[in-house]
């Protein structure tokens, strides 16, 4: 349901491919990376040695973040059983697509 | 794990040879928030007009048991849903700003640290669909009601439902589902939904329309409480109101309240108690028996017989026999399959009545039978025959 009271903004970050922890473990509390934008409004992430170049879209179909009441096994084949609750609208996505520019550390000469 | 310091961040900036100055003052620091890895988030892509109904704080509800695919139902529309598989990672990210949010508030924090509060390879997508309808009436007619002296009344334990029980069984949205509770014109009783035995419902039109006749009353004028009080001795009078507002339309002339008899439904039931005795008859007989038997005034027409009963125009004499669409399997290939194992080719004309309810949203008839049939001609005539050979 929807309920009483606005509902939260959240945005939609897309990158290529999966994304994995540096470390084993889980990905909980564990570093992504930094997002800056340019002046004219571009995203540009930093994700460990690559640098992402990005887009604002303003999605023609909105998502909506459904949160699964009461702890369930995930959604089957064949629809998501149980209750949900909206926490969260996203109207709009960081869309991610370029390939990823590597950032070469600068290496110290040797002496 | 520990927060991420202007310095660390302009020192990232440096290695990866950015120049500060071409980028906006605030960053956003993202890690994985403590639940990110938990799967209970997902995503739904919302249809036109499900987002404002959302901010309008209205619900929508996913509805199905285990052996069903799930649809979703907004107050009024239902929706399939299917889940969309993407080759990318998506992210969803609380209080991440955008560009404009940040140049409209100057005052923005230098670093944000978000956390991602979960991630996801795919997402629901909707497609509106026909709300699922033919349980409700298959769940009614577990316990058709006939009557308070009927012994199965005294002595039932067949389930009855409530409108709770009907919005938590049934795959559709409320509005559709009152709407279809109308259009079967089924009754509450004691608070369940109930769908009245066919020969109770006859026996209770029947009072009503002797009444007519011996009151001489206009088919047009019938008045609820003479009804009530000269019918009231035989039957509840919640049900003499009921038959008299399924087979009428209400009005109140003068502060009276009055019925219009609607001729064609009730011409049309009463067809129905005829054809159902037999599994076919002689047309032209039938339509003899047919006239006489409903009430004076009222004229009979084939056409009343759409859905419900089916002309077989090639056999001498012509016949007619019981069809009920509503009968019919809800699917469209299933429905198709049917209608052809019971008739080999079909004109448009005799087709129609039996899948116009498979029809989407501004989806035609012809669009179907392009779908599911072929099409052929047989003596000059446009016939339609199923597309797989029948076994």
């Amino acid at each position: 349901s929807g309920g009483v009271g606005a509902l939260a903004q959240w945005v939609l970050v897309e990158l290529q491919g999966e994304v994995e922890p540096r470390q084993s473990g889980d990905l909980a509390g564990s570093l992504l990376g930094d997002l800056h934008y340019t002046c004219e409004g571009v995203p540009v992430l930093i994700v460990g040695h690559h640098i992402l170049y990005g887009k604002v879209v303003q999605l023609e179909k909105p998502f909506a973040v459904l949160v699964k009441q009461g702890g369930a096994p995930q959604p089957g084949p064949a629809g998501p059983h149980g209750h949900y609750t909206v926490t969260a609208l996203i109207k709009t996505k960081l869309l991610f697509k370029t390939r990823p520019k590597p950032i070469i550390t600068h290496v110290p000469k040797k002496v | 794990a520990a927060m991420r310091s202007r310095a660390e961040v302009d020192a990232t900036l440096q290695t990866a040879k950015l120049n500060p100055a071409e980028l906006l003052p605030a960053v956003h620091c993202l890690s994985f928030g403590p639940q990110a890895g938990g799967g209970e988030c997902c995503l739904l892509q919302l249809e036109p007009g499900l987002c404002a109904e959302l901010e309008a704080g209205h619900s929508l509800v996913i509805r199905g048991e285990k052996d069903e695919h799930a649809v979703l139902c907004s107050k009024d529309k239902t929706y399939d849903m299917k889940i969309a598989d993407t080759s990318n990672m998506l992210l969803f990210v609380p209080g991440c700003k955008t560009p404009e949010e940040l140049n409209a508030d100057p005052a923005s924090c230098n670093i944000i640290h978000s956390q991602i509060a979960g991630f996801s390879n795919n997402y629901w997508e909707l497609r509106r669909c026909r709300p699922k309808l033919k349980k409700l009436r298959k769940l009614l007619m577990e316990d058709p009601y006939d009557g308070p002296d009927s012994q199965k009344e005294q002595t039932s334990s067949f389930s009855k439902y409530t409108t709770e029980d009907l919005l938590n069984l049934i795959q559709a949205s409320e509005e559709e589902i009152l709407h279809q509770l109308q259009v079967i014109d089924a009754c509450k009783i004691e608070g369940y939904w109930r769908i009245l035995d066919f020969d109770y419902e006859m026996k209770l039109l029947n009072h009503v329309t002797q009444l007519i006749d011996s009151e001489s009353w206009p088919l047009s004028k019938v008045p609820l409480c003479a009804c009530l009080e000269e019918l009231g001795s035989l039957e509840p009078r919640e049900m003499i109101e009921h038959i008299l507002v399924s087979y009428g339309r209400k009005y109140v002339d003068a502060g009276e309240i009055f019925f219009e008899m609607h001729e064609d439904k009730t011409c049309r039931a009463i067809a129905q108690m005829l054809l159902q005795n037999a599994v076919k008859f002689n047309l032209s007989e039938f339509e003899e028996v047919w006239q006489q038997s409903v009430p004076e005034g009222m004229t009979t027409r084939l056409d009343q017989l759409q859905g419900l009963a089916l002309v077989d125009k090639s056999s001498r004499p012509e016949t007619i026999s019981l069809l009920k669409v509503e009968d019919l399997p809800e699917d469209n290939q299933e429905r198709f399959n049917s209608l052809f194992g019971i008739r080999e080719k079909w004109t448009e004309v005799d087709i129609t009545p039996y899948i116009q309810d498979l029809c989407a949203e501004k989806q035609t008839v012809g669009a179907l039978l392009t779908k599911y049939a072929r099409s052929s001609m047989l003596n000059g005539v446009k016939v339609y025959n199923s597309r797989r050979p029948i076994s």
